[in-house]
Order: C-alpha cells, then structure tokens, then sequence
C-alpha cells in the first residue's frame, strides 16, 4: 500500500460535531446497518451475518487479531439458556488509548455493531467492561445506552421485532489483568480477576459457565461498516490480509501525539513524520514500540519498509498488537523504558501462575539494579534466561506480554544495557 | 481400549481423567502444589509440566504416520503442558521429568521461581519434615539459585482466625485454603489480596476466619503459611509417631492419625478415607486429643469416708469389686454401657456380667439435635452408637436410667460420663455402691465408689461403628504403664524410637497412665470369681464377636485395615427403631 491512506475519510470516529448524540448519528446514517438486517431477516439470517463479518476478516483490535467472525462462529447451538456478549474496554496498556475515542466520539457505532453481534449469536445480553480510570466515558456511554433504549434499539422487541437485547455496562478497578479475556469474566463475575484454564473456552464456558463471545470495543465499532458496505468493500480498506480503519494510537516523542483513524498498512515512519507531525525538537527517531508496551521494540534502522499490519509486523519482528505506537527519540534512556514497561507488568502481574508472579518482580529488581549502575553483564545474560523461564509456562500471556520487551529490548540495545553495567571485579576470572 | 504412552510405557486407560491423576494412580509422580485430589483445578503452580503430543494418523487410511526412522510420528502440542488439567486422550504420548531434559529444565525453572520470595526459614518452620516444597525442592528443584536481589517482604504471624496463624511469606500462593473454603466448607471466608508477587491470603476486613474446618487448611497448605495455632512451634515432625485411628469426637468416626511424642498425643490429623471423610475433619474434634492426655483417670480408686476417693492397688480393686458383686442379688445390679466405649468393650462388658446372672446393659445416646452439619459434624456425639445398637444394648434415656437405679443396688457404669452429660444426677447414686469404668476423671468418677481406669481409645486396638454403620478400628498409640512399645506390634515405631539414643528418646513415665485394656481387667475379676472366662486381646474378642453376632460376620482386623473399615449389612432407620 502506498499513500492511499492520505486520501482516507475516517469511519469510525468522522468528524462530525456531537456525533455522540443519537439524533446525529441516526442523520448520518447510524442505526441502519441494524435496520437493514432487521427488515430483511431472510436475506439477514443470523448465520448470514456471521458469514459476511468472517469473510470481511475483521481482526481483533484487542491485539490477537483474530477473525472476528470466525471467533463467532465458534459459538455452540442455542440451546435456550443465557448466552452472552461481553465487550472489553478495558484497555490498559501503556501506549493505547483508542477505545476511548469511541465511547467518547462515536458510542453509538459500538453500541449499533455489538447489537448486531448479539443478534448474530442469538446473545441476549451484553456486558460492557470498561477500564476502571474510564469513568467519565462510562457515564458518557451509560447515556448512549440510554438514548439507544429509549429508540428501542436496545431493550424489549427491538424495532417491533421479537428479537430482545439488553446492554449493562460496568468498569474495572484497575487491574490490567482484567482486560485478559477470562479474568474480565472472572471480574464481571465479582470475583477477583484471574485468568482462567484454557480449554474450555468462553464459547463453550464463559460468563457463568455459559457459551461467551468476548470482543473488543474497536472491533465491534467495524461491524456496522461491513454489514452498511459488505464485505468485499471492507476487505478493500487496508492491507490485504488485516484490512479495515484502525485507531491508531501515537504517544511518545512526536509533535502532534493522538489517536487518528486510517487504514491499516500505513507505513510507520508514514505515521510519524507526517500522521504525528513528525519528531519533537527535530530530534532523530530512536526506536518504536508499534502496539503497546509488550510488543518488541524495533530500533529505528528496522523500520524501513515496515507497515502497520500483522504480517509486515511479524516480519519485521514486532507484532500490531493494538496499534499504539510509542515513539522514542535518540535522547532515550531504553534501560529506562525497559525498567518502566517491566515495572509495569511487575505491577500488574495477577499473581496467580508462579513464573509470572516470580519472574516479573525478579527481572524489575534486575533492571533496577542495571538502572542504577550497579549491575553486571551477567544480569543481563540471565534476564534473557528468566524471559525463556517465563513465556508460554502460565495460564494467560502476561508472562509472554513481560517476557517480550525484555528479551528485544535487550537484545536490540544490547551495547546500551551493556554499558549500564559495571566492569566485572571478577574480570578475567 | 484407548491407549496412553507415557515414558515410554503405554497404559490402557477408561474414560477421560485428568493426566497428572492418573499417573498418580498408576504410581508415577510429578511434582504438583496446587493440585489437589478433591478440589477444583486452577493450574496456577505450574510445577506440573510434562511434554504431551499426539500420535499422527493419516486421515484416510487411518493407520499411523512414520517418520524417517520408522518410529510413529507425534505432533507435539506447542507448549509444555500442566498435566493437572491435561485431559488423557487416546494416542497421546507424555514425557515426563524422567524421560526429557526439557521437562526436567522447566520444573527446575519453576522451583527456582517458587523459591526466590520464599523464606529459608526451614530449620523453625512447622512445615519442615512434612513439606511439599521442601521434598520436591530436594527432589527436582535447582542446585542454588541465581536470586541475589531482595525478597520481597509481606506479613507474618497473622491470626487468620482463632485456630490458623498465617505467615504470608512463605504463601506459595496455590490458592487450595481458599479453594477448600469454597468448595467443601462452603464459608466462602478466604482469598486472596494483592497483586503479582505480594498475594498473600487473607480474609475480608474485619473477619475472622472461624470457619468450622478451618484446620483442614493448615493440612493442605503445601508450605509452612498455615500453620495451627494450637500446635505451632510444639514439636518437629520427625519427633513423633503417627498412629492410624479414628475420631472419638462424634458420630461419624472420622478418619484420623494421632501424633505422638513421649506418650503425649500432640495433634490429630485427618487421614484420608473416601468413603467417610475424604482428606478432612472439624476443628474442634482435633481438639480432643486433650481427653487421650489430660486428667486421665490413673490407677484405681476407691471411696474411703464421705465423698473422699483414695488410689488403691489394683489387688485391692479386684477384691473389692468382687466382695460387692457376691454380697448382692445380681437381679439388683444395673450395668449402664456406653456409645463412647468400643465394640469390644460393650461386648465383653455384656458377655461378663451376663455369666453372673445379670440383666443385659442398657445405654443412652449421646444426641444433641441439630449439632450435625452438611459435612463432617453430626448430631451424635459418640463414636460407638450403632455398635451398642448392634451388639444388643438396650437404648435408655434418662428417665428410665433413674427408674432402674432406684431398685439397684450396685449401678455399673461403662465410659460414659453420664453425670457430666446430665442424664443422671448424684441423687440418683445416693445409697447405691456405684462401679465406674473410666478413661478420665469427671464429676461420674467423683461419684463413683470405685473407679476403675481402663485404656481410652488411643492405649488400645478397638472398633467403632459410625453413623452409617462403617465399624472401624483404632491402633495402640500411647504406651500405658503396663505396654511397652518396642513390644507390640501394633505400635507405630517413629525416628526417635529406632534410632535415637537414651539422651534424645525422652520418655517421661508420668505420662504412661496406670489403666488396663477392660477385658485384661475382667479376666482378674473372672479368676478371683472363679468364672471360667478368658479374654486374650481385642483381635480376638472381635472374632468371637464376629462368630457370633450375625451383623458382624465376616468382620475381622484384617479385613477393617485392609478396606479401610467394613460397611455392616444394617437398615440404620430399622435399627433405630428397634433399639
């Protein structure tokens, strides 16, 4: 892809004044995708819905990208028991900040898609989790919700049909944990938010041991474009194999940091120098993380060529995750950034599985002992054991999640950690 | 039959049971925390893993795929696997820490993770000696370790309630004290607070966690962080013998092991026993090891003047005891057995007196109604109801106990503290020359005007039959004045008794008690009555018994200890009735 990206009107969060109120998002076309299935159940059949969102492969903004239609497919038969919709917003990692956008610019569009995915599963109830420190977004979308009951898009009968849906939103208490699919559960639940076993997943045992469908608000927000537009425009947005708008999310060194809306593929130094206006002070772009703190860090001669999508990504050996890219400048300390992303996983490690509990606190107190000029080359020999000590040994990928930025950022910047360090006593030994 | 390769030996298996279960129950071992046989199954001590793959089959033709060598092919599931939660499938292949270097790597990994915030305060941990983390850190942990930052520091000597003390420090975090409290005890009174490596268990604000079963934590914490208020910093592990027995403290004969050390009982455990009380037991029946210790009645004593007892020899008792019994009509003496007494007592206690022409026992129960709970608790709060039932004993309550006594001239009374319990009062013994069998001393025996101590549940080998009619037995655990441990064997021998010299094997004669087994007691009193009577041991008294009272056919020792007790052939509700 090359600059179409320039020319793209955004979709998901246009700018269009109080789009937030429902008179103005109805003028706009709002609430028709839902209509249109509605009016037209034959041609709309829930298993056609289905089809259409798994065909526009929409991949899960949370981070796994995942097929956001095939994830629904996975829902068993109705079996005239609960079954369930539960939205993350929960998100909490350092460098994303996109679903916000939407509670606060378009609720709507999320309350539309996920009405949508709830017809489409045979859902009857939706549970919104929203980041507990979102509190002035909860209440903002609580009145979308409102609004939405009040048209009958939500409630009994919707829209004089026989279909009934309800939405209930409630937030975190910020714990990062609890955006982890099960441990949002688990929360939703009341209980304390660990993760849960996989298997059974939560489309066979979810909320309640009932089958679950968990999506991201993002990827929610897109279901109404490809139900409006069809599949086969929607696969035309973006790169080939993750297409579609993305909020991406752009902190750090840069002149104009936001969240902006355009295509995936966008090539990242496209994002920088011209999305974000470019780095702060004139100063030489250093390094990115593309999609939140736990992706790899790509120091800036690995970016040539590299776009925001998963395969490009994968390519270059970072990963899309949620798309929040966290600029560095060439004044960085990334022994710093290192300490601080650890810190933060050492913070919010649940504590349920040993080696994410153990591992998190070891390698903070390691990298504060590098920080503060007192460690040796061999910490950082054994940091990069402990993250192999770490990944894929718990229950959810917090561990891999902490374990990541260690191990790249280490092997990425090795000189500079290995500078930190002080010349062994023992040298020669 | 669906079959299983692990280490490289296949095992046929039925159903679909969780991996790490079945290799236990096929005796292999892996080492676990979290798991636990009867609760639910987190997977968080990740200690578990095991390499998992599947044979590959050709989806045509069916038949495995080869590889290069000619071997079947396996496709390895991506990740080690924790085989708690691993479900045995049809051609799954296992390696475990036997057979893959990975696997022993990634168990080493683990300990080394466990141990880095837990504190090596083993030499005065309670734990040590009986303590997962420590055999399995012997057994598979790391040699040293690399942690050379700052352990992470959290509370110590919380009282969780008032019978469990936590030290956070040492928590390992396997969360099986609040799965317990949720899943079996049901008070839903623990769990866990904090984030990340400063978890610890504890209760909600202000609460206190006076759970029931609380005790029953403090068993299945596989470190030192509960730990039991009552027998914290009392004696190591290795210092006491474990004896097999059962729980005197109700009805429904709990399972149990007594801890000894120099004939002092110092804690009761559970001991697992499906069919009665799994892996658990109330708190306050732990407590009554006291009774095996305390005010225990101690060579016999008799009424001189008033109401003072004076100890006497035990020539004397049997000759006093038998100058009562030939000055009196038989038709005038009331025997009074008891549910808190064995099979084997009731039973020889009957079959003596009934040589001399006496009426058969009555007894009363020990019933407190609504005491018993969804678990272990029960109304019946002694051991040996059914038993009395069974070997015949009239049931009696108060009023009838009474009525009899007035026409008696001697009343007998067998281990039942029915003074104490009020089903008679000193009014009613006024006048009467009253014989008391007892393990303690109590406001019955200050009655008494001979007290004849006899071996409690803990000096002797005995049967009990429970509320549902599972008779039972218990082992010698505590040497009396007149056993000797080293000579029976049925006695546990423990570390100190085999190996330990005269300055380490303490033994404090005071706490041998001055009693006899019931039945040795009788045969003196047969021989001076010139009865033709023998009893040997309560093995033996058990077979008689068994040979004799259609219910109890087929019951033997050996039977009992190899199933774990025996379920007798009786309708319960029936049986109440008739008694």
């Amino acid at each position: 892809m090359a600059d179409d990206w320039r020319t793209y009107e955004p979709l998901l969060i246009p700018d269009i004044p109080d789009l937030h109120k429902i008179d103005v998002y109805e003028d706009n076309g709002g609430y028709e995708a839902l209509k249109k299935i509605l009016d037209n159940q034959d041609t709309w059949s829930r298993e056609n819905v289905v089809n259409e969102v798994k065909e526009a492969n929409i991949r899960g903004r949370g981070g796994a990208g995942f097929n956001a239609g095939l994830k629904w497919s996975f829902m068993p038969k109705p079996d005239g028991g609960p079954r369930y919709l539960a939205a993350n917003g929960d998100e909490s990692e350092p460098g994303t900040f996109k679903d916000r956008k939407i509670f606060e610019f378009n609720p709507h569009i999320f309350i539309e898609g996920s009405i949508i995915a709830s017809y489409a599963m045979t859902i009857d109830t939706i549970y919104v989790y929203i980041r507990g420190e979102y509190i002035s977004w909860y209440h903002q979308l609580q009145k979308a919700v409102d609004e939405a009951y009040e048209r009958g898009y939500l409630g009994e009968n919707i829209l004089g049909t026989d279909i009934s849906i309800d939405m209930y939103l409630t937030y975190g208490a910020g714990a990062y944990i609890c955006g982890e699919e099960t441990a949002m559960l688990e929360s939703l639940e009341g209980k304390r938010g660990y993760p849960r076993v996989k298997p059974p997943f939560p489309a066979q045992k979810g909320l309640w041991g009932r089958p679950t469908t968990v999506n991201n608000i993002e990827t929610l927000a897109n279901v109404p474009l490809v139900i409006n537009n069809g599949a086969d425009w929607y696969k035309k947005i973006g790169a080939e194999n993750h297409p579609g708008p993305v909020l991406y999310g752009i902190s750090g060194h840069v002149n104009r940091p936001g969240v902006y809306e355009y295509p995936t593929g966008v090539p990242v130094t496209d994002l920088i120098n011209d999305v974000a206006g470019g780095m702060r002070n004139g100063k030489k772009l250093k390094a990115v993380i593309p999609g939140g703190a736990s992706t790899p860090v790509l120091r800036a001669d690995m970016l040539e060529g590299v776009s925001m999508n998963a395969d490009s990504l994968r390519e270059a050996g970072s990963m899309m995750g949620t798309a929040g890219l966290v600029v560095m400048d060439e004044d960085t300390d990334m022994v710093e950034v290192l300490w601080r992303i650890s810190h933060f996983f050492h913070h919010e490690s649940c504590g349920q599985c040993t080696p994410c509990r153990e591992g998190t606190g070891w390698v903070e107190k390691l990298l504060i002992k590098i920080k503060n000029g007192e460690g040796e080359v061999k910490d950082l020999d054994l940091l990069l054991e402990l993250t192999n000590q770490m990944e894929g040994r718990t229950i959810c990928a917090l561990a891999d999640a902490a374990a990541w930025p260690v191990r790249h950022t280490i092997n990425r910047f090795r000189d500079e950690f290995e500078a930190r360090c002080k010349k062994s006593v023992h040298a020669g030994v | 039959m669906p079959e299983v390769v692990i280490d490289n030996t296949t095992y046929e298996f039925e159903g679909s049971p969780q991996l790490l279960q079945f290799m236990m129950d096929e005796g292999l071992e892996v080492p676990f925390f979290c798991y636990h046989p009867s609760l639910s199954i987190p997977g968080n001590c990740r200690q578990c893993l095991v390499k998992v793959g599947q044979y590959v089959k050709d989806d045509e033709t069916g038949n495995y795929v080869l590889d290069d060598n000619g071997d079947k092919k396996i496709r390895w599931f991506p990740k080690l696997q924790i085989s708690c939660s691993t479900k045995v499938q049809d051609d799954m292949v296992v390696f475990t820490q036997e057979t893959s270097e990975e696997v022993t790597r990634a168990q080493q990994d683990n300990l080394e993770f466990i141990l880095i915030n837990h504190p090596l305060d083993c030499p005065i941990c309670d734990q040590a000696g009986e303590c997962p983390l420590q055999i399995q850190t012997y057994k598979y942990g790391p040699e040293g370790s690399r942690f050379e930052v700052k352990k992470a520091h959290k509370p110590k000597r919380v009282e969780l309630g008032p019978r469990v003390t936590l030290d956070a420090e040492r928590c390992i975090n396997c969360t099986r004290c609040i799965r317990f409290a949720e899943e079996i005890s049901k008070t839903h009174q623990l769990t866990i607070v904090s984030r990340g490596d400063k978890n610890y268990p504890m209760t909600a604000p202000g609460e206190t966690f006076d759970d029931p079963y609380s005790l029953c934590t403090v068993d299945i914490c596989p470190v030192g962080a509960l730990t039991s208020s009552d027998f914290r910093f009392k004696a190591r592990v290795w210092e006491m013998n474990q004896t097999p027995s059962i729980d005197m403290a109700n009805g429904k004969g709990c399972n149990i092991d007594l801890w000894t050390r120099d004939n002092e009982i110092l804690r009761i455990t559970p001991r697992h026993n499906p069919e009665v009380n799994d892996y658990w037991m109330p708190d306050e029946n732990r407590m009554f090891y006291t009774k095996f210790n305390d005010n225990r009645a101690s060579k016999p004593a008799i009424k001189l003047d008033g109401d003072n007892q004076s100890k006497t020899s035990w020539n004397n008792a049997v000759e006093t005891f038998a100058e009562a019994l030939e000055a009196h009509d038989p038709e005038k003496i009331l025997l009074i057995g008891s549910p808190h007494a064995s099979v084997e007592e009731n039973y020889v206690f009957t079959k003596f007196f009934d040589l001399l022409g006496v009426d058969s026992p009555r007894f009363a129960t020990h019933i407190v109604s609504g005491y018993g709970d969804h678990l272990l608790m029960t109304d019946d709060q002694a051991p040996n109801t059914n038993g009395c039932r069974l070997l015949g004993l009239d049931e009696a309550d108060g009023e009838t106990l009474k009525q009899k006594a007035k026409s008696a001239e001697i009343v007998i009374i067998l281990a039942d503290e029915l003074l104490d319990r009020e089903i008679l009062n000193k009014r009613d013994l006024n006048e009467k020359y009253v014989v008391y069998f007892s393990t303690n001393m109590n406001d019955t025996s200050k009655a008494a005007d001979l007290v004849i101590p006899i071996t409690c549940a803990a000096e002797h080998a005995a049967s009990y039959v429970n509320v549902d009619g599972r008779i039972q037995r218990t082992f010698p655990a505590k040497e009396t004045r007149y056993t000797n441990r080293r000579l029976n064997l049925e006695m546990s021998v423990g570390r100190l008794d085999r190996y330990g010299t005269n300055f380490d094997n303490w033994v404090t004669e005071e706490n041998k008690v001055d009693c006899l087994p019931l039945w040795e007691f009788l045969n003196h009193l047969g021989e001076r009555l010139g009865l033709e009577l023998e009893f040997q041991h309560s093995r033996s008294i058990m077979s008689e018994i068994a040979d004799r009272i259609d219910t109890f056919e087929g019951v033997s020792y050996e039977r009992m200890d190899e199933e774990q007790g025996i379920q007798l052939p009786i309708e319960l509700q029936k049986l109440k009735e008739e008694s």
